[in-house]
């Protein structure tokens, strides 16, 4: 999934002078061609994550459209308040580049977790857009996207594709039965919703492959229950957002968290183990859709 | 403009007008006020030393129809109490602390990067700021990527928020913590305005300039307290600091007139 972004990025720089690339020491045997390619519009600025923000904000006073990566989680967490302060509050065109996200690095254990990024920015104010591909095609289109928007953009990459490249649209809904339950999902989680619809076809399926901004009210509204799948703290994911749009709108779906309650910090397991430790695996899923929420 | 605000910050403001002034004498306003790309950024980072940078502004023509002495810090203006960018000539909005030297490292870079030569960088970081291991990210970057467009000016008052910096962090023999990572560092007296005129001619490396100060300065009763970070100034408090700096800096009385 990343080769597919860093691919259009490298592609669009030869032709969009106002590109600079930067990373906090991220991203051996992907970078080496940038720097090689644009020596002037491609920094490593170490490790150090608060500058990388900072030196992104004063790119963009000079002209330039920065595309900022490392680990999420040091992106993110580490650099929360420059974000908030010298990206957001300035509401300026700095595209963050986010992996490793979720599970996706699970055997490093929790501090390579994440699962507490996109909620926590979003609910820090400003216009931010937020991209979760599940798709390479999608991957592909969101150097062009974040250019277009002009505007602070996030985009957290998981390690593997769950939709063709030809899934290029913001969500792809696969209907369910009437009377079906909708499985909602993003990141690596959609891969499992994937799963789960095969096994069981009466299912409905959303995948989203961008969070923010986006409506979902027209699909989700039509169900009367739907499982929201998400890496992600459901308290301040894409749940807790459904919630409040529910709320408002006076949704009749009952909508259902699944996802990691707490950090897990006892156990060094493989990405899987947590998804089932926290029922986002395809068989708890198939149970939840079909049984618990019968009831 | 702090007494009619009832606004806080009278020591870090006083300690740091001097530098300010010598930068905007410094540099091309006129590109600065067409924002022109290849105009000199000014950063000011200590952001809670806004009232200083209005006036500083103000000043030199910056602030467009804004006048600070009326509109700082009241209802509905945008001269609010940390720089912000919404104002004329404000690059950054800063008053978290560790912000603006990263992002005029940015902009030194971009700039290098754009081919601009005919541009320079200041920031100007507080000593207490400092503490923010921010700025050290940015200055190892700034040394070696060899930024000689970049110049960091501290206002070194010696006290932070509420100590006296050596007793908190004390980076002193500030000098050699700084020319010991490689960057060329100056020591001037921050209120001489001659001596900051000079160092700001030089050029060259990467270069940091201590600019020795005294918070609160010119205010007698405010000197080196640092409660004046905080306290706002009263009506008896304001006619004792304008009589205080009317006697410690003669040329107050012309403006004061």
């Amino acid at each position: 999934m990343r080769s597919a972004l860093m691919d259009a990025l490298f592609d669009r720089m030869a032709h969009d002078q106002r590109i600079f690339f930067l990373v906090a020491d991220m991203g051996i045997n992907m970078c080496e061609r940038f720097e090689a390619a644009y020596p002037t519009r491609f920094l490593n600025v170490g490790i150090a994550e608060q500058n990388l923000i900072g030196v992104a904000a004063g790119l963009v006073n000079t002209g330039f459209r920065p595309f900022v990566y490392t680990i999420s989680n040091f992106l993110i967490h580490r650099a929360f308040e420059q974000i908030r302060n010298d990206i957001l509050l300035h509401n300026i065109p700095v595209t963050l580049l986010g992996t490793s996200t979720g599970y996706d690095n699970a055997p490093l254990g929790p501090t390579h977790h994440i699962v507490d990024d996109w909620g926590p920015l979003a609910a820090a104010g400003g216009e931010l857009d937020v991209y979760c591909p599940a798709s390479k095609g999608y991957a592909g289109r969101l150097v062009a996207r974040a250019l277009e928007a002009n505007r602070p953009a996030y985009v957290r990459i998981p390690k593997s594709a769950a939709l063709p490249d030809s899934c290029i649209q913001d969500m792809q809904h696969f209907p369910g039965d009437p009377g079906a339950s909708l499985l909602i999902g993003y990141g690596s989680t959609a891969g499992t919703l994937m799963s789960a619809r095969q096994d069981d076809p009466s299912l409905g399926v959303l995948i989203l492959q961008k969070l923010l901004p986006i409506d979902l009210s027209a699909i989700v509204s039509g169900y009367d229950r739907a499982l929201v799948v998400e890496d992600h703290f459901p308290a301040s994911g894409l749940f807790a957002r459904l919630c409040q749009t529910a709320m408002i709108n006076g949704w009749r779906t009952k909508l259902v968290p699944v996802g990691p309650g707490a950090h897990a910090l006892t156990v060094c397991r493989d990405s899987q183990s947590y998804f089932q430790r926290f029922g986002m695996d395809a068989a708890s899923l198939l149970r939840k859709a079909n049984d618990d929420l019968r009831v | 403009m702090l007494y009619r605000a009832g606004a806080s910050h009278l020591g870090p403001s006083m300690s740091v007008i001097e530098i300010l002034d010598a930068i905007y004498r410094s540099v091309d306003c006129g590109r600065i006020r067409q924002k022109a790309h290849n105009r000199d950024r000014v950063i000011l980072s200590k952001g809670h030393a806004a009232a200083a940078l209005y006036a500083t502004l103000w000043r030199h023509g910056l602030l467009g129809d804004l006048d600070p002495r009326t509109q700082y810090c009241q209802e509905g203006s945008v001269l609010a109490g940390h720089a912000s960018h919404m104002v004329p000539g404000v690059e950054h909005s800063t008053g978290a602390l560790g912000h603006g030297l990263p992002v005029a490292v940015g902009c030194a870079i971009g700039l290098r990067s754009a081919g601009v030569e005919d541009a320079r960088v200041f920031c100007v970081v507080g000593d207490g700021e400092l503490q923010e291991g921010s700025n050290w990210e940015a200055l190892m970057l700034a040394r070696t990527q060899r930024l000689s467009n970049l110049t960091v000016l501290v206002d070194a008052n010696g006290i932070s928020s509420i100590r006296r910096t050596q007793d908190v962090i004390d980076l002193e023999p500030m000098l050699r913590v700084f020319e010991g990572m490689g960057l060329t560092a100056r020591e001037v007296p921050g209120h001489d305005s001659a001596a900051l005129d000079a160092v700001l001619r030089e050029s060259g490396q990467p270069s940091v300039v201590i600019c020795r100060t005294v918070k609160g300065r010119g205010v007698a009763f405010a000197e080196n307290d640092p409660i004046w970070h905080y306290r706002s100034l009263d009506e008896d408090r304001f006619r004792a600091a304008l009589l205080a700096l009317a006697e410690a800096v003669p040329e107050t009385e012309e403006v004061l007139a």
